[in-house]
């Protein structure tokens, strides 16, 4: 444990959340008296007052969220370090999985900054209006946020505190491989119906991103999110390394492989992200943004587009599929 | 998206005109920064740098080196297990090697002595690493071996020019002369090293013909290592193995934990600095709040004086941490970090002079840029907010 | 055309010291009139002015503005209904010291996001209308008083804004320079701007081209 949190990488990351930490714990603080006490029709100073923290909320926010989109790659970054400690890893995949709140943490995290991208957008559409429509809404939704954040601080610390570098970890050729004939792929799919179903899956998400069919949207997105990561890992991730049996989702973030993980996780969850965020937009808040969608589309579009480049290329070059 | 840029334009024109001319107000803030910046980058220069030395060496050293061991301490090792060890399988490049501190008493320096087989291939590779390709049979018609820098100084100071006489455990003197200084390069890990023929090792340490510090070997299938190990651990009961992995973590555990160090130190140093932000910002000399009380009365919100504020900080940050990385760059890797490398290298037996390799990791500047903005931008996120919310009227006042 | 109904602002209102500077005022201004606030220092015309301007919040009451209502604005909406609709002159200039004339200007420009260049020649044309492009490239704080002024003027009036408010505007000039400033203002009432000044500067009642005065009293308002 100590050599893990003697670590140079794990010492600034853990450091960097948390300082953003204690500015979301003041957010939560004033966030608090602003649901107590809000009251816009009132002239007085305590309301007046009350505006102004809710500026400092949303100056919060918008900054943790900006550094915590840096420090989810930097994460990645800091446990793919750790390989070197941790025997038996050869890359992040092996680190994560050193105890039980890796998976759940990566998870979370990603989550977190979903919620906290559709915050912003809440922002501002309140910011828009000439009542503070949605403070209220927003104020709660803070409020649960900040015990996801919360969860994910306590998450943070368990984690590197609880890597063993005495117990050997297993590397993603384990992890992820079909080891025995044993498939790893959910319900019982086989490769060929993995691709149909991903770009089935996309086909329906273009669509009824396109169409603003906003309940659609929302109920495709996950599914394509599931499917598009068992695709990446199993499929598309074997054309990036050339190799059939290597089968890792974070391999492909090292220098080696051209950091073109960033790319392909990145396309893939801002492209969601604002699929989300639109969805949110027209259904709750009924305001339509061609804008949102066509972000959305176009995230979307190049990572599909990507990931199946490298299967194209490698047919070109070699005349068969791995 | 052209109208977004030239929407933002003449704000980045407004940002970059006022900070400029009002260049002095910041100046304190940016010297702190630059010096921070410029102490921990060198810090994790030299520790980077030197990191990937060492490692680099490990890495051609044998991939197993296995000693005899007696009452717990390491002792000669037997050259007949050489015989069992070669029967394991995937077992290759097996050596033996003789070495030892010889003690200088008049001074209480010791030189490190390494005797190997001049004609083995794993060595004459690590050899040809130190000293380049040389003219073995000069080197072995006489008694004859390598220095490096610090013996070969230490050595003419106590007027030892041409040979030097080894005193042997049976008394008698051994001289030896000495052939050739290894590169200046080589001194962090061959600072103090002798190197020579390993009969002659076996003479001045007194060791039987029979006898060898240890044994190394490569097994290239790393997925054997571990069945290697049980293997040995079966062939002899005394035996102490040590592998290159462990070699290795040693030295990432030694350089994580003296750069911990530095950054735990660091931290405390931080968080004084961070104070001194908050407050230098906080107290928003009457001349600023003026001056954003006007920009709020001509129409600017709130939002806008935030993004103001923040975008200032995040230039002088950019601006800090660039000219603090390239001082830092010229110290260790152009001066080579005078004062600093003690630190690391510690109290050398014999004195001498090392160059870092530059190391420039794009993953140790991005930590190095964390550790420092986002502690500088949390620090005055408040007192932005403060200064931007102060009512347009009151704060001309 | 500004509507103010029953207007109420007290200072520190939550403590012991609490001062009411505006009581109940009640007043309309036409478009393109040019108005007087006439009083004493301390009377409130200034709250007054800073009010109608969005610099404050009023304790209660109305403001409107074109038939908008800006007294409960958050602040976004009301910064951009001061950088849009109003120009304000200030009595001690409130201009940035450190900047030069021109740079002062473009200030007021920057939250109309606007392309550079066209804030530039904005700023040039309205440097011209205050007669102070000659010293464009000045910094302040190097400007006489009546430079200043229009330097003040000259940011006023950039945004080209429908409402200018003087808050004071001679009480820093010299006579020959509050003549110039009279002059600049009967330019802007022809230009149909509405034009509200608080002063109690004596010069204004002799003028011809005020459409209305109004006196203020310890926070109340009287017509003549």
């Amino acid at each position: 444990m100590n050599e893990i949190l003697f670590n140079n990488q794990v010492i600034v990351y853990l450091l960097s959340e948390a300082l953003l930490y204690a500015l979301l714990l003041i957010a939560f603080v004033f966030t608090l008296t602003l649901l107590k006490s809000w009251n816009f029709s009132h002239f007085t100073q305590a309301q007046f007052r009350l505006e102004n923290r809710s500026y400092l909320v949303m100056s919060i926010v918008l900054f943790t969220l900006m550094l915590k989109m840096l420090l989810l790659p930097y994460f990645v970054y800091t446990i793919d370090s750790l390989s070197d400690l941790v025997p038996g890893a050869m890359c992040a995949a092996g680190v994560i999985k050193a105890n039980g709140y890796g998976t759940m943490l990566l998870t979370l995290k990603i989550v977190l900054l979903f919620l906290s991208g559709l915050w912003m957008g809440i922002n501002q559409l309140d910011m828009k209006t000439t009542t503070y429509r949605y403070l209220r809404a927003k104020s709660w939704f803070f409020f649960f946020l900040f015990v996801g954040l919360s969860v994910e601080m306590a998450w943070d610390i368990l984690y590197f505190t609880q890597i063993q570098t005495t117990a050997p970890v297993q590397c993603c050729s384990v992890i992820f491989g079909q080891v025995g004939g044993a498939n790893g792929l959910p319900f019982g799919l086989d490769t060929f119906k993995l691709m149909v179903l991903f770009y089935l899956l996309f086909a329906l998400l273009f669509l009824s991103v396109l169409t603003y069919n906003a309940l659609l949207s929302v109920l495709v997105a996950p599914l394509f999110l599931f499917i598009a990561y068992y695709a990446v890992v199993y499929v598309f991730g074997t054309y990036i390394y050339e190799l059939p049996t290597h089968k890792c989702p974070f391999c492909m973030l090292q220098d080696h492989y051209h950091y073109v993980g960033y790319l392909v996780w990145g396309f893939l969850l801002f492209g969601l992200f604002f699929v989300l965020k639109g969805a949110m937009f027209s259904y709750v808040f009924k305001e339509k943004s061609e804008h949102l969608n066509r972000v959305a589309l176009g995230l979307l579009s190049i990572f599909v587009l990507l990931c199946s480049a490298y299967v194209l290329i490698y047919y070109l070059k070699n005349g068969v599929l791995l | 998206m052209k109208n977004k840029i030239l929407r933002y334009q003449a704000f980045v024109y407004f940002l970059t005109l006022t900070l400029w001319k009002q260049k002095v107000k910041h100046t304190a803030a940016v010297f702190i920064s630059i010096l921070i910046i410029f102490l921990l980058s060198a810090v994790l220069f030299v520790s980077s740098s030197l990191k990937q030395t060492l490692l680099h060496t490990v890495k051609q050293q044998g991939d197993f080196t296995v000693t005899r061991l007696k009452a717990g301490y390491a002792t000669q090792t037997p050259s007949s297990w050489i015989e069992q060890i070669e029967q394991i399988e995937g077992v290759t490049a097996l050596t033996t090697r003789v070495h030892g501190r010889y003690f200088y008493q008049p001074k209480g320096k010791s030189f490190l002595v390494v005797g190997i087989d001049f004609f083995d291939e794993q060595n004459s590779q690590l050899l040809e690493a130190l000293i380049g390709k040389m003219a073995l049979k000069s080197f072995l018609s006489q008694e004859s071996m390598v220095v490096g820098q610090g013996v070969k100084n230490f050595l003419t100071a106590h007027f030892y020019e041409d040979t030097f006489s080894f005193k042997t455990p049976s008394g008698a003197f051994k001289e030896v002369h000495i052939a050739k200084q290894l590169d200046e390069s080589t001194n962090l890990i061959a600072n103090d090293m002798v190197i020579m023929p390993i009969a002659l090792a076996r003479e001045i340490f007194g060791f039987d013909e029979n006898e060898v510090s240890d044994i190394t070997f490569n097994v290239p299938n790393e997925a054997e290592w571990d069945t290697i190990i049980t293997k040995l651990h079966l062939l002899f009961y005394d035996v102490r193995i040590l592998d290159k992995r462990e070699i290795q973590k040693g030295y990432e555990n030694m350089f994580n934990y003296k750069g911990g160090v530095f950054l735990i130190l660091y931290l405390v140093t931080l968080l004084t600095f961070m104070l001194i932000l908050y407050q230098r910002y906080a107290m928003v000399y009457s001349s600023e709040r003026k001056e954003i009380g006007t920009l709020r009365a001509v129409g600017w919100s709130i939002k806008e004086i935030l993004l103001y504020k923040f975008y200032e900080n995040v230039i002088i940050v950019v601006v800090s941490f660039t000219v603090g990385v390239l001082l830092a760059y010229g110290y260790v890797f152009l001066a080579n970090a005078p004062f600093l490398k003690a630190i690391f290298l510690g109290n050398a037996n014999l004195s001498y002079t090392v160059g870092f390799t530059p190391v420039l990791e794009l993953g140790l500047l991005g930590s190095l840029f964390l550790l420092y903005a986002i502690p500088f931008l949390v620090a005055v996120l408040i007192p932005a907010w403060k200064i931007a919310v102060t009512p347009p009227k009151e704060a001309m006042q | 055309m500004i509507v103010i109904e029953n207007l109420y602002k007290t200072y520190n209102e939550e403590r012991a010291d609490a001062y009411p500077a505006l009581k109940g005022i009640n007043l309309q201004i036409e478009k393109g009139s040019t108005v007087i606030l006439s009083g004493v220092s301390g009377s409130g015309k200034s709250t007054l002015l800073s009010l109608i301007g969005g610099l404050d919040k009023p304790s209660s009451g109305k403001i409107m503005v074109e038939e908008r209502l800006i007294s409960k604005l958050p602040d976004l909406h009301a910064s951009a209904y001061r950088s849009q609709t109003v120009g304000m002159v200030f009595q001690h200039f409130n201009l940035i010291e450190s900047l030069s004339v021109e740079e002062n200007i473009i200030a007021a420009l920057i939250p109309l996001r606007l392309p550079l260049n066209k804030m530039q020649k904005m700023t040039q044309e309205s440097m011209e209308l205050a007669n102070i492009s000659h010293k464009a490239s000045q910094q302040v704080n190097a400007l006489s008083g009546g430079e200043k002024q229009r330097c003040a003027i000259a940011r006023a009036l950039v945004n080209r804004p429908n409402i200018i408010l003087c808050d004071e505007p001679t009480a820093n000039l010299d006579k020959a320079n509050t003549l110039k400033f009279i002059e600049i203002l009967k330019t802007l009432r022809q230009l149909g701007k509405t034009i509200v000044i608080a002063t109690h500067d004596p010069i204004f009642q002799a003028l011809d081209f005020i459409d209305q005065t109004y006196f203020i009293e310890n926070g109340s308002i009287r017509s003549e």
